[in-house]
């Protein structure tokens, strides 16, 4: 059963993108661009830019999940099998 | 990545025009506020905001800030904004906004990279411009201007020179991506430079954070305002001081990234920032 990462805790984000510079970095990149995680500011919500949006791409499963997980501050990520992403 | 120039885009808002240039004579001035100074000088007539990083924004850990270089009643004011800023210039392949002139009519300035759009402040939902994700809006409300509605810089200077330019907002998007010649080494610095998070000055908490800074601290939303010339050309977070006043750090990171910079050039920055301080800017 594959893997998956999934932004479990997505209301502790601060916006800091250490997860977007480690999936760059696995790609060997610096930037933002075709990042497989991008973080949006929900501003239309929250309009003093304190809440964030946390979009992953399914093709971030290629990369190293577990040093995705491990570089946010504030444990925004889990983990899991594919199939048991909803608690089943 | 520009390392042996300084590229910077001009934004004139009397006749809605924009061009790029890139400046080998400014790379004495690293960038922040020693670039932000020199452009200052230079642009003096047109009463310019100028929006400068540093070589290692949107690089490195805490290299957050971004320079607000302007002119206030005969002033110069250096103020510094956090948040998304430093790296969305960076990812346009800029190390300096120039914005010079007057609008006729309100109006926000929209940056991809290297192009310009003039969108009519009054028609527009500043929201809806640029790439989310990869974009930083600095919009202009009644009181202060702010970066993602949360980082705004110290005083009122910034907020007074939008509405004397007629400028409501600005957006930036940065798409473009860099690659070190050698990766492996920029990877250890960045993450040895990630780790030191005890010998910063702040305490750790749950605010929005800038861009590659994993503290979440109370003080980032309210910018920065004075302090050390060579943090702020580089245009680090002033509470990284400690770490980013070492010069094998400052080294470690300009050689990694590919930048030319000698122990002279960053010796010499004081002495060349204060010349341009006592040189009268009328």
């Amino acid at each position: 059963m594959s893997k998956i990462i999934k932004a479990t805790f997505s209301q502790k984000c601060t916006g800091c993108e250490l997860c977007v510079y480690e999936v760059q970095q696995q790609l060997k990149n610096i930037g933002l661009e075709g990042s497989a995680i991008r973080i949006f500011r929900n501003l239309a919500k929250n309009p003093n830019g304190i809440e964030f949006i946390v979009e992953i791409d399914p093709s971030v499963t290629k990369l190293n999940l577990e040093k995705i997980k491990n570089i946010c501050p504030n444990k925004v990520f889990n983990i899991v099998e594919q199939g048991h992403e909803f608690g089943h | 990545m520009n390392l042996d120039t300084k590229r910077v885009i001009f934004i004139n808002l009397r006749n809605r025009s924009s061009n790029v240039k890139g400046y080998v004579d400014l790379n004495e001035y690293i960038g922040g506020l020693g670039l932000g100074l020199k452009l200052l000088q230079n642009q003096i007539d047109e009463d310019p905001v100028i929006l400068s990083i540093g070589p290692l924004s949107g690089m490195f850990p805490y290299a957050t800030k971004t320079a607000v270089v302007l002119e206030d009643s005969g002033a110069i004011e250096d103020l510094y904004i956090g948040g998304t800023l430093a790296s969305r210039i960076r990812f346009a392949g800029l190390d300096s906004i120039v914005i010079l002139g007057r609008a006729t009519k309100e109006v926000i300035i929209d940056i991809t990279n290297r192009d310009v759009a003039f969108r009519e402040a009054d028609k527009t939902d500043i929201r809806s411009l640029g790439l989310p994700g990869k974009r930083s809006i600095l919009f202009r409300d009644k009181k202060e201007v702010k970066l993602d509605g949360y980082f705004f810089t110290p005083e009122d200077f910034l907020h007074e020179k939008f509405v004397r330019h007629n400028l409501s907002g600005i957006v930036v998007t940065g798409t473009e991506a860099f690659k070190p010649p050698n990766f492996e080494k920029y990877q250890d610095i960045y993450f040895q430079i990630l780790e030191r998070t005890h010998e910063l000055s702040v305490k750790k908490g749950l605010y929005p954070s800038c861009t590659v800074c994993p503290m979440g601290c109370e003080q980032s939303s309210s910018g920065e305002i004075g302090g050390n010339v060579l943090i702020h050309s580089l245009v680090t977070c002033g509470f990284a001081e400690k770490i980013y006043a070492d010069p094998g750090i400052i080294f470690s990171c300009l050689n990694v990234l590919g930048y030319h910079y000698t122990h002279e050039d960053i010796e010499n920055l004081p002495n060349i920032i204060e010349k341009i301080l006592k040189r009268p800017i009328y």
